[in-house]
């Protein structure tokens, strides 16, 4: 197997370079057929690439060790996800997961956009498919794979990282990964543009769509690494300015920056080099965030180890990426040349100028303070390093700068604004601003930076709220439908203007969770059982110390009861886990209580069992919750920002008045519900399944099985179980937590009624479990819409078309004409 | 158009030279340097209430009986220097063990600050095999 995956890689290799060869020579000879067979090469890779993935997946999941890469990463005791994870838990295999990506991607926008953009496609071929031979040559000289041993295959693998063997590791890197691999689609076209000169707008309308889609999935990798950064490393923190963390960061700036500068060219004509740029870097950064974390010019947790192979084939790709994409632009600047000038620094353009700079000033800063103590040992000598509070003290003013533009930039027209119009829009927000300022004051949170950041936050949020009501109530006294129908109505009308209002807020709601930070409180404890501290609000007793092993690891857990102004509120059970072949870095798992307020978060950070001494780190992150929170309304409203023209805006036209309202009050009933059964895991017919799952986490006591509740080998008529079954069912009908009736059955029983605590598998996906929710609902509304858009031109009868469109156009009409006045 | 021209260079001038004068003020006190336990022992004044990342093996650990607090002493090529610290210490931390500590020195006494103790991974993808389960700290 390992032959045929090496084969099929050389294969991939070989219809890359055609499909190049093929593309560059039937553009410039205009050639149909030799284009034809050019996009044919480049959907055999996707399929080859796609095939090797199958293998190596393949070999993985039967444990097929003769594959060094395999027997490194895996062993055969590994779940079977983490198994699949594998896949890209190396440098090697994430290489191949990086270009099977990219070739997935490449094929669906060629596929797209075949017929829209004719003649850029054979440039966008050739493009996506020269960045596959760069990685596949990579693998296929260097870092194959599939390579096999040269002596006896050992016949266990080494298996995966322990730290890797984590929920989020499973699916973040596969998302970043997806995002940095999502933007090498715009520089294809935006590389495609400036070869044929095809330099009219058309072309941005493609690159803005998949920048949108790169930058979602960059945001969403982005977040889940904060999260496992969060449960799984056990510092309390989410992130860290680690340069991988960085590189991940920094196409992100750039891309965001894109995403707003692309206004301005649409709407003025200017900035058109500089956005061709944007895309240009950004696709650069992508790449050299590969190279930094696969090259090991910088150190970091994670980075992948020295290689000065790579990192001088990474460079050499890099200048090429440079010279050629500049080059162009250089040789095309006369087709590039603005068709306005800035009229007034008082305009959104000019915010989106600023902006713009802002983050990319960003980027270059955080790239010079990643790459800094590569520079100062290669100028001085000395290994000079900066860390965490250097990269505050500057993003943290940049950050509320741009969030404080953020609100700024929708208030200002464009070209120029007056100043009757500002002070009209200005009321509201400056009155929040300065409302939350008093309130943060008279409370007397710190005003530097959380306080002001809260009032920041005001201040976007009412901006936002108001540009919804305003262009409300315009629609409303032009349609005559009920505000929420037409709120509604004006997000079908223009998606991206009001989807990108949502995204807004919930960058909004993460830069709440930011500012928490500033109020972090943590401490030390080191606890006898039967003592207590108090952190905070919280006061903690270190019950016991427990030590279990499964066959895959061995576990000492930490028992704590928590209480608050004098009530058990929980029990938490930090732990240390001792994977079998990775006894010398013990995996720390979290306990961490979650609110909207605040999480407590509890480490055992050491133990001594002899004694039963426990060491815990508590950590309490005030508004934690809200970043991830935020991420899912900016998910949402990117999604918004993305559905396709029709579908949304037909359905909108057609939904009767009140529709809207009826509907929402329906969602708003329903929607506390879902949010409950998504933490309990369903309410009505979760009775019994509760109990099943409670049995499962504690040991009959009949003193024979040593057996969980529900696994007693004399299980009916077993004595003990008898005795604790109807305990069990009538705490659970009292409606008590299961941390309440842990502590009872511990109180009654003893500590030895616990089997091992949970693997948090389930209840991480249960975290999970509201965006996909989310998720589900927006594809079900796109599906209706899509659906409502269709029968009325089916069912309406002919007669009274005429009608419906001169009302409809004479509706659009007064629209456009009073959200001029807006826009 | 020269005029334009001429203002966009000034501005960006001053935009740089202040960027740039920030930067370099604030680099100054969030630089640490990384060094070796012996490269700061030959001189020890020099480095004194710097900020350091300090490289070297943990030697005769000792711990404060009930406290979370450590007294041991760093070593590198033959050089010493006694170092404290109060806090919680990674699983690996032990004698022996390969470590960098962040922090300042003051008189003879290296102090570590607060989360201030990295324990250096063998590597983290080539983790060694089978090693004693510690007991923890």
């Amino acid at each position: 197997m390992a032959s045929l995956g090496s084969l099929t890689l050389l294969a991939t290799f070989v219809a890359a370079a055609y499909a190049v060869a093929a593309s560059v020579a039937g553009a410039r000879r205009r050639s149909t057929p030799l284009i034809d067979s050019g996009i044919g090469a480049f959907y055999l890779t996707a399929g080859l690439l796609t095939v090797t993935s199958a293998i190596i997946v393949r070999a993985f999941v039967v444990g097929d060790f003769t594959i060094r890469y395999v027997q490194h990463y895996s062993d055969s005791v590994q779940p079977l996800a983490y198994k699949i994870a594998s896949y890209w838990g190396g440098l090697d295999g994430s290489i191949l997961f990086w270009v099977f990506l990219l070739s997935v991607f490449g094929t669906v926008a060629v596929a797209v956009n075949r017929e829209r953009h004719r003649e850029l496609i054979p440039w966008v071929v050739a493009v996506i498919a020269a960045t596959e031979m760069f990685f596949i040559f990579i693998m296929v000289v260097h870092n194959n794979p599939f390579d096999t041993f040269l002596t006896t295959p050992p016949a266990e693998g080494k298996g995966l990282n322990p730290l890797l063997q984590n929920f989020y590791m499973a699916i973040h890197p596969p998302s970043l990964y997806t995002g940095f691999v999502a933007m090498t689609i715009p520089y294809a076209f935006g590389i495609a543009a400036l070869v044929t000169g095809h330099l009219d707008d058309s072309w941005l309308r493609a690159v803005r769509r998949w920048t949108m889609i790169g930058w979602l999935f960059l945001t969403f990798g982005l977040t889940l690494g904060m999260l496992w950064a969060y449960e799984e490393l056990g510092w309390g923190g989410f992130w860290a300015w680690d340069p991988v963390e960085n590189a991940g960061l920094l196409p992100w700036f750039t891309a965001t920056a894109f995403l707003h500068s692309v206004m301005v060219q649409e709407r003025r004509g200017m900035l058109r080099v500089w956005n061709v740029t944007l895309v240009i870097v950004t696709f650069f950064l992508t790449i050299f965030g590969t190279f930094m974390t696969r090259s090991g010019v910088v150190q970091s947790v994670h980075a992948f180890g020295e290689d000065h192979w790579l990192a001088g084939v990474f460079s050499a790709f890099m200048v090429v990426i440079v010279v050629f994409s500049f080059g162009l632009v250089l040789y095309r600047l006369p087709l590039l040349k603005s068709r306005h000038e800035l009229d007034s620094w008082m305009s959104r353009e000019a915010a989106f100028l600023a902006n713009n700079w802002i983050l990319l000033f960003s980027a270059f800063f955080v790239l010079f303070a990643t790459m800094f103590p590569t520079l100062a040992e290669a100028v001085t000598g000395h290994r000079l390093t900066v860390g965490p509070p250097f990269f505050n003290k500057w993003m943290l003013p940049i950050g509320l700068i741009l969030l404080l533009l953020t609100g700024i930039a929708p208030l200002l027209a464009w070209r120029k604004t007056t100043l009757t119009n500002l002070l009209a829009l200005f009321t509201w927000p400056a009155a929040a601003t300065l409302v939350t300022g008093a309130a943060v004051y008279t409370l007397g949170i710190r005003v530097w930076t959380s306080g002001l950041c809260f009032a920041f936050c005001a201040f976007v949020f009412v901006t936002i709220i108001q540009e919804f009501v305003r262009g409300a109530a315009v629609r409303k006294g032009a349609s005559g439908t009920d505000i929420l129908t037409a709120m509604i109505g004006l997000v079908g009308r223009s998606r991206r203007r009001y989807g990108g209002y949502i995204v807004h807020a919930g960058i909004v709601l993460m830069f709440l969770g930011f500012a928490g930070q500033g109020y972090k409180q943590d401490a030390q404890l080191l606890l006898k059982p039967g003592q207590q501290a108090t952190v905070g609000a919280f006061t903690l007793r270190h019950d016991a110390l427990t030590v279990t092993s499964d066959d895959q690891k061995q576990m000492i857990t930490g028992h704590v009861t928590v209480s608050r102004s004098g009530r058990v509120i929980a029990q938490m059970e930090p732990a240390k886990w001792f994977f079998a072949r990775h006894e010398e870095q013990p995996t720390t798992e979290v306990a961490i209580r979650r609110a909207p307020g605040e999480d407590l978060y509890i480490v055992l950070a050491g133990y001594e069992v002899e004694t039963q001494t426990a060491t815990y780190a508590v950590t309490i992150n005030p508004l934690i919750n809200w970043i991830w929170l935020g991420f899912g309304v900016l998910a949402f409203g990117t999604g918004i920002a993305l559905l396709p023209e029709r579908a949304f805006a037909f359905a909108i036209a057609k939904v009767p008045a009140g529709a809207v309202t009826t509907g929402l009050m329906l969602l708003l009933v329903l929607l506390p519900a879902t949010a409950r059964a998504a933490q309990n895991g369903g309410q009505a017919d979760q009775r019994s399944a509760r109990v099943k799952a409670l049995e499962g986490q504690f040991m009959c006591m009949c003193g024979g099985c040593r057996a969980a509740m529900n696994n007693c080998p004399m299980a009916p008529g077993c004595h003990g179980l008898r005795d604790q079954e109807p305990k069990l069912e009538a705490y659970v009908a009292q409606g008590m937590s299961d941390e309440a009736i842990k502590a009872a059955f511990v109180k009654e029983y003893g500590e030895e009624i616990l089997l091992e605590p949970p693997d948090h598998g389930f209840n991480k996906l249960a975290w999970l479990f509201p965006y996909l929710m989310g998720g589900a609902g927006a594809a079900a509304i796109g599906m209706v819409a899509w659906r409502w858009s269709r029968t009325p031109q089916q069912t309406v009868a002919p007669s009274a078309h005429p009608a419906a469109a001169g009302e409809d156009a004479a509706l659009k009409e007064k629209l456009e004409d009073e959200l001029r006045d807006l826009d | 158009m020269s005029s334009k021209a001429v203002k966009i260079a000034v501005t960006c001038v001053v935009l740089a030279a202040a960027l740039g004068g920030l930067l370099y003020t604030t680099l100054s006190d969030g630089t640490e340097y990384y060094m070796h336990v012996d490269e700061v022992m030959t001189d020890p004044s020099a480095w004194q209430g710097k900020h350091l990342q300090l490289h070297g093996f943990v030697n005769d650990l000792r711990q404060r009986p009930n406290s979370l607090d450590y007294r041991f002493q760093v070593q590198n090529n033959g050089k010493v220097v006694t170092a404290s610290y109060s806090g919680v210490v990674p699983d690996t931390f032990k004698n022996g063990s390969e470590v960098v500590l962040k922090g300042r020195l003051r008189g003879g006494d290296f102090q570590v600050e607060p989360n201030g103790v990295l324990a250096k991974c063998p590597s983290r993808y080539n983790p060694n095999a089978a090693g004693p389960t510690g007991a923890g700290s």
